[in-house]
């Protein structure tokens, strides 16, 4: 029967990390069964080289070394992999506890629980119920588009990526080349944020609009990547949240309690009906036309026009 | 499909847990598995696959001194510690992608408004120790970010008729019926996914119904103890609105314009449509609330099935554009 992949890391884990001085590829070939089974040179390089990539992946700093005969050697050294000593009480654990289980993605919940059983490991306190103390709160980090894991191992890594995105209202996906800079979950969606080569500027994407695979490219980012990435700002302009002007309404008087909500005053006419005043920005025409007839826009013109138009093509069906 | 979610076996999750394991039982002889399972936070089925290949490994498996580690299926041995010399089983640092994930996650819960402020000072501390601890690992966590959205006085009630079982009083608006409503409900649990919604038995209805928090228009604290009955938690991983197949179907088509239809509602099909646009299949148990997603597509798109529906939609609009003309007519 083949020997399971973990035992196989673990092995070359545990030979590497308790080892003083430099192996030689062929001492640990010798030295683990899986690699012995590997059967021709060719399988046991590919197999060694994997290996050492995922070790590295899980926080593995693996060094390799020539020694005199011109021999390449590998060891992980104590001193670069030993965790920092940390202490942290009970409250902090339980917090951090709670923190852990949020992702919904398959890669980071693991490495968000690789990284507590590491600290567990170093002694962070466990209680009897550690969710207990934080009631009945469940957020969750909801990872749905298949361009995230991609795209986060570009950022991390600062690797250029080409990818086909639709925009809101193109009939079809464009190619982009982008730098990737940062993601950012905002009301349940995530978001790009990075150098669009093609344009010359900075862009935000929405992943749930990007089409087909992520795929890297080599070389390296042309353009330094800012301090502070703005991602939320750029966002909530397309949803209108950065309303620059007011608009005048009628609303029947038992109906659209959010926009009553955002409402800056409110006037009852006494006829059923009650006069609004509310922000009005980019966006603000479709959400007005859900009313249906207990909206009516009285001002400025071009809202009104805007609604106007709406309904028609809605009629007309 | 309550309970925890079965996780694939993962190699290189596995191999991170069994090297945390070996440092931890180290310390540990005679651990009961049960306590190991919970400390790790995984299943006893999964701490007792890690032990079968524990004894499979050492630094060499020709010089005998693979881990003897075994269990009588309540608690551990390992009976020959000295098999890792002693530096061998220190804790590991943590690899960028374990500190992303654990960093990021801890800014987003402790941006949470309501989040109890002993629990968030508990929190800020904790993220602030572990930054210092990963030190360069840290560094890749400034790439995610995360931002949950709540109503801070509405979640903090609700967290507190929580904690002490209490009846919530609140009025509530429905935007597929466009109303407000008021209802006393037993809250169950806070759920934050994008969004944050209680989950409660809502005594109106007597069923089950999760409310979002930034819909609440009004809440008050009851003195009459919360009492749901005992209901299982539902999987929400999945999202908060599942739609059953027994539920009526709607087919809308949209246009290129109109393509963002099928990010926010789940549906059973979305198939190309040849200028660009989708024709989208989905199922609710309510045809009537998506007369407002009708108006708001415009010439984005339109209901295509039920025919009532779509009715409807042409109906509301014709009724509104009437409004403008009398407006036009009396100024």
């Amino acid at each position: 029967m083949a020997i399971a992949k973990a035992e196989r890391l673990m092995n070359l884990a545990l030979c590497l990390l308790g080892t003083r001085r430099p192996l030689s590829k062929r001492e640990l070939r010798e030295s683990i069964e899986a690699y012995l089974e590997a059967g021709s040179d060719d399988s046991f390089n590919r197999m060694f080289e994997r290996d050492k990539d995922d070790l590295r992946e899980l926080g593995l700093v693996i060094e390799t070394v020539e020694n005199l005969d011109g021999e390449t050697g590998y060891l992980a050294r104590r001193d670069s992999n030993r965790l920092p000593p940390i202490t942290l009480d009970a409250e902090e654990a339980a917090a951090l506890g709670l923190a852990a289980k949020v992702w919904q993605q398959a890669r980071l919940a693991g490495a968000a629980s690789g990284a507590l059983q590491k600290l567990r490991a170093a002694g962070l306190p466990e209680d009897v119920d550690p969710y207990g103390a934080h009631g009945a709160l469940e957020p969750r980090i909801p990872v749905h588009e298949a361009a995230f894991e991609p795209l986060m191992l570009a950022c991390r890594d600062r690797r250029p990526v080409v990818f086909d995105y639709r925009k809101a209202n193109a009939a079809q996906p464009g190619q982009r080349h982008v730098e990737p800079w940062a993601l950012e979950c905002w009301r349940g969606h995530w978001y790009l944020a990075g150098w669009d080569r093609d344009r010359g500027a900075e862009r935000v994407f929405r992943l749930s609009r990007i089409t087909g695979k992520v795929r890297s490219r080599s070389g390296r980012f042309t353009v330094p990547v800012p301090d502070v990435v703005t991602v939320r700002e750029t966002v909530a302009s397309w949803a209108g949240e950065t309303a620059d002007r007011s608009a005048r309404i009628r609303l029947r008087s038992d109906a659209g309690y959010p926009l009553r909500a955002k409402a800056t005053t409110v006037r009852e006419l006494g006829d059923g009906w009650d006069e609004l005043e509310i922000p009005y920005g980019h966006g603000l025409d479709a959400w007005l036309v859900e009313f249906g007839p207990d909206v009516v826009v009285l001002e400025p013109a071009e809202l009104r026009a805007d609604v106007v138009d709406r309904l028609r093509a809605v009629a007309k069906g | 499909m309550a309970g925890k979610p079965v996780r694939p076996v993962n190699a290189i999750d596995q191999t991170r847990r069994m090297l945390s394991l070996v440092t931890y039982l180290r310390e540990r002889p005679g651990a009961r598995i049960e306590d190991v399972a919970r400390a790790f936070g995984i299943t006893e089925d999964e701490l007792v696959s890690d032990l079968d290949v524990l004894p499979m490994c050492g630094t060499s498996f020709r010089g005998g001194d693979l881990l003897d580690i075994d269990t009588d299926g309540e608690r551990i041995w390992w009976h020959n510690p000295a098999a890792l010399g002693a530096d061998a089983a220190e804790p590991l640092r943590l690899a960028a992608d374990e500190a992303t994930a654990l960093l990021v996650a801890a800014r987003a819960v402790a941006t949470l408004p309501g989040l109890r402020e002993s629990d968030r000072q508990a929190l800020l501390r904790a993220t602030a120790k572990v930054e210092t601890a990963a030190g360069e690992a840290a560094g890749a966590s400034s790439r995610l970010s995360v931002t949950f959205e709540s109503e801070g006085g509405v979640f903090a009630d609700v967290d507190r008729a929580i904690a002490e079982r209490r009846r919530l009083w609140i009025r509530y608006y429905s935007p597929a019926r466009d109303e407000v409503t008021e209802r006393e409900i037993d809250p169950i649990r806070l759920v934050s996914v994008g969004h944050t919604y209680v989950e409660a038995w809502c005594r109106r209805s007597e069923a089950r119904r999760t409310f979002r928090l930034d819909r609440v228009a009004e809440i008050r604290i009851l003195d009459e103890p919360s009492a749901p009955p005992e209901v299982e938690l539902r999987d929400l991983s999945e999202g908060l609105v599942q739609p059953s197949a027994e539920d009526p179907e709607v087919v809308v088509e949209v246009g290129p314009g109109g393509r963002w239809v099928a990010e926010y509602y789940p549906h059973d099909s979305a198939d190309e449509l040849p200028d660009g646009g989708l024709r989208i299949t989905l199922r609710t148990p309510d045809p009537a609330s998506l007369r407002r997603l009708a108006l708001r597509l415009g010439r984005d798109g339109r209901i295509v099935e039920p025919a009532a529906l779509a009715e409807s939609a042409r109906q509301a609009a014709r009724e509104a554009l009437a409004a403008y003309d009398g407006v036009e007519a009396a100024g």
